[in-house]
């Protein structure tokens, strides 16, 4: 194809779905907290940062990568519902913008804290080892690194998938998303309902910042492009469909992927290109619907 | 509306004795990038340009006054970055510096020749060249086909001569790539093309297909921060490291540190200082551990250049007996001996470029210990990379080149 050998090509629809997955991991929490709260989480990114720097931490105390990626989304969750319990709540009910701007804050006070306490120089985050490397598969090379994020995130998103479906809490969280009043006189706690919805949506944006940490280094403000990115994907997806932000990354992934490989100085501006075509054709996004999980 | 008019007043009241205060005595407005892929570099400068200001003052600041530096963060904007030094010269200042783009320190050199102020770049900047070049801007770093022809000697030397180039899609990455171009012919080298990259990208493996396609045997990386850690940690996840050499345009220690094992004896990088020197040059000894007291790491390049810049301009200033005449400073800084980390170097008078070599350092990988991250393996002479003053007002080398894809 325009004389470029087909593992060329595969080779880059591979790099684009691990790209893509990224995608889909910070999209699927920014929709799970866009459907459920109707906040707009503008500090997504920054607990995607919070994310790298905590697997950055516990790798470093445990010696075990996969202990610092438990670890990080454990500690971005906590970190997330006491965000939304002592922060968030509060706002709920009053101007609609509020929670927005909360976000927003969020979003500029702590990675200038985490400035002061880790300083501007980057963290490093080795590859877990058994991971680093390629291997040759019918003539293309295949990352392992990145083999096994595509194959993670499938994992944790039908994990995602069966337990919003499937289990008592998720089904709960679904019908929170269309009638929080319903559900609350029906006897439910919906406030411990929005409370799991926005630690699960951010340990979502961590597991992003933590599998992301080794390929580019922890830093303050490696949250900032992420977030404006997530959202894009999350409109492109439709907002508050996880699975519209499963389908936005991927396509994404792909569009970054062989931008790069024919115009690469365009890659980023793709990412906006294509969210204006796609809502020129469907301008609620692929599965577009809001409040619908 | 009386409430207004008195507020409206009393601002006005505030904001002509900040200006006021601002322009009194010896003032050197900078902005730097403090936020964004270049912040901790940006924060190197700052420091390097408040060590020196400290030195200053120590001894007796400027006139028997102390002088002042006043930072800002230029957020990697051009707007930004001229919005402050509008709003500096605004208040009185006449001596500006900083950056870390060599766009944005073309915007601020032009903006510089417009206002007559003088200009010091701590960056690599092309303002000596052709059009660009007025008199009233100073290179305090180097002008980047310097770096080109410090690693093209070494690398088509060494390393092979297939290449293949990935690129900042922004004006310093185009004149590196001009140079490395130019030096390919002098070198024998074979170019096999090149990759444009948005600033701020963060995935560079959808470059590697097409570069593995192209059987390189080095790779040029020109860009900076936290995108040249994001391209050699994903280069060196597919174990391209270990094979494909990559030589970089201009690298930083940070850079080496938070890159980690990945920058490994397989990666080069260019850069205009490293702490090492302290065991070639006494100046660097002192300088070194100085910096490493006071801040807990080494200095790097950008904060020698910015160290430089400062104790320089101040200097000149406590000799012409002048902190406003902008015309005086710029003759004394091109005649007087600088005094530097790395011995005695001067501005050269026709083009203002700080006259000083360039090092070629190779990492050291799983061997690195603490900041003890790269070997020097070469000091190239600013005699072997530094163009003629008449070549360099003819805007040569780049004048000749076109740069693929532009």
């Amino acid at each position: 194809m325009f004389g470029i050998p087909v593992e060329v090509l595969i080779m880059q629809v591979i790099f684009g779905l691990a790209l893509g997955a990224i995608y889909v991991l910070l999209a699927s929490g920014l929709s799970i907290i866009f459907g459920l709260l109707d906040v707009i989480n503008f500090a997504h990114g920054t607990f995607y940062m919070l994310g790298a720097y905590a697997a950055f931490m516990a790798t470093s105390l445990s010696g075990s990568f996969w202990v610092g990626v438990a670890a990080s989304v454990v500690i971005v969750m906590l970190i997330g519902a006491m965000t939304e319990y002592f922060l968030l709540k509060p706002l709920y009910g009053e101007w609609p913008f509020y929670p927005l701007l909360l976000t927003f804050g969020f979003a500029v006070a702590v990675p200038d804290l985490m400035k002061a306490l880790f300083g501007l120089i980057g963290k490093v985050v080795e590859y877990p080892e058994g991971l680093v490397g390629a291997f040759i598969w019918g003539g293309v090379l295949v990352p392992k690194y990145r083999l096994f994020i595509i194959i993670f995130t499938a994992v944790v998103m039908i994990a995602l998938f069966l337990f919003l479906k499937r289990s008592d809490l998720g089904m709960i969280i679904r019908a929170a998303t269309r009638d929080s009043l319903m559900v609350n006189v029906l006897g439910v706690n919906t406030s411990r309902i929005w409370t799991t919805g926005f630690a699960l949506g951010v340990g979502l944006a961590a597991l992003g910042g933590a599998l992301h940490a080794p390929m580019v280094s922890a830093i303050p403000d490696m949250g900032v492009e992420m977030t404006v990115e997530s959202f894009v994907v999350v409109v492109i997806g439709g907002l508050g469909s996880v699975g519209g932000a499963i389908l936005g990354g991927l396509i994404i992934g792909q569009v970054v992927s062989f931008v790069s490989l024919f115009a690469g100085e365009y890659s980023q501006v793709a990412i906006f290109f294509a969210m204006a075509v796609i809502l020129m054709v469907r301008p609620r996004g692929l599965f577009g619907e809001a409040g619908r999980l | 509306m009386k409430r207004i008019l008195i507020a409206i007043v009393a601002m006005g009241l505030v904001l002509g004795m900040s200006g006021a205060a601002l322009a009194d005595g010896a003032v050197f407005g900078t902005a730097v990038p403090l936020t964004g892929p270049y912040a901790a570099m940006a924060e190197d400068m700052k420091k390097g340009s408040l060590m020196a200001l400290e030195e200053i003052n120590a001894a007796g600041g400027v006139m028997g006054k102390p002088a002042k530096v006043i930072v800002r963060d230029s957020m990697l904007k051009g707007d930004v970055a001229l919005r402050h030094f509008k709003d500096m010269a605004g208040q009185g200042v006449k001596f500006i510096g900083g950056n870390l783009s060599g766009g944005i320190s073309l915007v601020a050199n032009e903006y510089a020749c417009k206002n007559h102020l003088l200009y010091i770049a701590y960056c690599h900047t092309s303002l000596p060249l052709g059009k660009e070049f007025c008199g009233w801007g100073f290179t305090a770093a180097v002008i980047p086909y310097q770096t080109t022809a410090a690693l093209a000697n070494f690398a088509f030397n060494k390393l092979g001569k297939k290449w293949v180039s990935i690129t900042a899609d922004y004006r310093w990455g185009h004149d590196i790539l001009g140079g490395w171009l130019v030096n390919s012919k002098k070198y024998g080298g074979e170019f096999l093309g090149n990759i444009y990259h948005p600033l701020g990208t963060r995935d560079f493996s959808t470059y590697i297909p097409k570069i593995l396609a192209l059987k390189p045997d080095f790779i040029v990386l020109s860009n900076y921060g936290t995108d040249q850690t994001s391209a050699i940690k994903q280069f060196a996840e597919l174990g391209l490291t270990k094979k494909l050499p990559v030589v970089i345009s201009k690298t930083h220690i940070v850079t080496i540190k938070e890159t980690g094992k990945a920058y490994n004896e397989n990666v080069y990088g260019s850069v205009t200082f490293y702490w090492g020197l302290q065991d070639k040059y006494p100046e660097a000894k002192k300088f070194v551990q100085k910096f490493w007291k006071k801040y807990g790491q080494p200095p790097s390049a950008d904060g020698e250049a910015a160290y430089v810049a400062t104790k320089s301009l101040f200097t000149a200033m406590n000799k012409t007996k002048t902190t406003t005449d902008v015309k005086k400073v710029i003759k004394e800084l091109v005649t007087m001996k600088l005094h530097t980390p790395k011995g005695i170097n001067r501005f050269r008078a026709c083009d203002h470029v700080r006259e000083q070599s360039v090092l070629v350092v190779q990492g050291k990988g799983a061997k690195a210990k603490g900041w003890d991250v790269a070997t020097v393996v070469a000091e190239v002479p600013y005699t072997e990379t530094l163009q003629s003053c008449e070549n360099n007002k003819k805007d040569i080398p780049y004048g000749a080149v076109k740069l693929p894809g532009k």
